[in-house]
């Protein structure tokens, strides 16, 4: 068999494994097959993919692809960026409550400490921190979470017990005395969501974080010689 | 790439694989805005179960793809649910998913091979016209028109492998 003959046969496959081919020309590239195995391998997968055609249609293969729009992308991440933090805070919340709980039971150490910071997540790529107020009168409570972000600080605020309506000014306060405004929120009685707020000031230069609630103001040591560091919890996860 | 658990993560995996998602959203769904809606919750999912993902069982196509396939099920009955509205746009896919899904590989297998053997095969295969009349319309002999169908279904078939496709 002469390379060109061989050649010739091969690129009739395609019209073949189609069933394009006139009677005459189909019975000799059958007859060709015979002989050749090299041919026969290459029609069967010539006819792999042509069994397939049927599946498609023209008009679709012919309209311009579609595409995602734009900012696709930029909402998933932003989901995903808005689950990842609820569910973080979610967590750092129930670990925190828990913290809470084993606390109250003794409650001997727990008046020697004046002031508590925990951090919950440690390490220099999640230092989040929870703060538990602890100068607080009876019945009331105030926590918060403070994350860090590019933009300065994600603050996160669980009041309990003050008159319903009370207006609570938040800010952060750093090393020198300034203040920062973390903005502000209303109590409600029996509402047990949290504040979410956030400050200006990087988390890192925090030294306190404070609340005017009711013509007092509660202040609470994020980092700095008050501090009781209570350890670091291995990852959450 | 390893477990789909950092946003980074999920950001180059929505590169890499975004559009194919996205056309066979809008090819099965018929809608563009429900088909955004699918591969946001694909992708959200794929970012939930990361851990889950294991690159040595099968590509991140793959396993995208095999959400997007429960998402796509989920959005249907859930519009099937609902009073049917007016849709502008492409028509809906009614073949059973997995079909839907090789008829959209085929098809988008075909606009990926070379215009020229794109051209032939819908003129001969899809319109079913005479070898001898596109050769004509084209000015080529029929043997080239025979040539390109090999060819062409040879490009179709690399095309397809790329997509994951296997006999």
């Amino acid at each position: 068999m002469r390379t060109d003959d061989h050649r010739d046969w091969k690129l009739s496959l395609g019209a073949f494994a189609l069933g394009d081919l006139p009677a005459e020309e189909r019975a000799a590239v059958a007859a060709h097959l015979e002989g050749c195995a090299e041919c026969r391998a290459d029609l069967r997968e010539l006819e792999g993919v042509s069994a397939l055609l049927p599946l498609a249609d023209p008009t679709r293969i012919e309209q311009p692809p579609v595409r995602p729009p734009a900012d696709l992308g930029a909402r998933i991440e932003a989901q995903i960026a808005a689950e990842s933090s609820r569910e973080g805070r979610e967590r750092r919340r129930r670990r925190f409550r828990l913290w809470i709980g084993g606390a109250a039971a003794t409650a001997a150490v727990a008046a020697v400490l004046a002031l508590i910071v925990l951090p919950i997540e440690g390490g220099e790529n999640s230092p989040a921190q929870e703060v538990r107020f602890t100068s607080v009168p009876n019945g009331v409570s105030i926590d918060a979470t403070l994350e860090p972000h590019a933009f300065g600080t994600e603050i996160h605020m669980y009041v309990k017990g003050i008159r319903s309506g009370t207006l609570c000014r938040v800010f952060l306060r750093d090393d020198n005395g300034r203040t920062y405004s973390a903005g502000s929120f209303r109590y409600r009685w029996g509402d047990d969501s949290e504040a979410e707020l956030s400050s200006a000031l990087d988390l890192s230069q925090a030294a306190a974080i404070g609340v005017h609630a009711g013509g007092r103001t509660f202040v609470a040591p994020v980092s700095g010689a008050t501090a009781v560091v209570m350890g670091t919890d291995p990852d959450p996860t | 790439m390893g477990a789909l658990t950092r946003e980074r993560d999920v950001r180059e995996a929505y590169a890499a694989h975004s559009g194919e998602l996205y056309g066979f959203a809008v090819r099965s769904l018929g809608d563009a805005g429900l088909a955004e809606e699918a591969v946001q919750e694909t992708f959200l999912r794929a970012w939930k179960a990361g851990e889950r993902f294991d690159p040595e069982i099968g590509s991140l196509r793959t396993w995208l793809f095999a959400i997007l396939r429960n998402v796509v099920i989920d959005l249907g009955r859930a519009r099937a649910s609902r009073p049917r509205v007016a849709e502008g746009g492409v028509e809906p896919s009614v073949e059973p998913l997995e079909q839907a899904l090789l008829a959209w590989q085929v098809e988008e297998a075909m606009r990926r091979i070379g215009e020229d053997h794109r051209r032939v095969l819908l003129e001969t295969h899809f319109r079913a016209r005479p070898y001898s009349e596109v050769a004509e319309e084209l000015g080529v002999p029929e043997g080239t028109i025979k040539s390109r169908v090999y060819y062409g279904l040879k490009a179709l078939r690399v095309a397809m492998e790329e997509m994951g496709y296997e006999d």
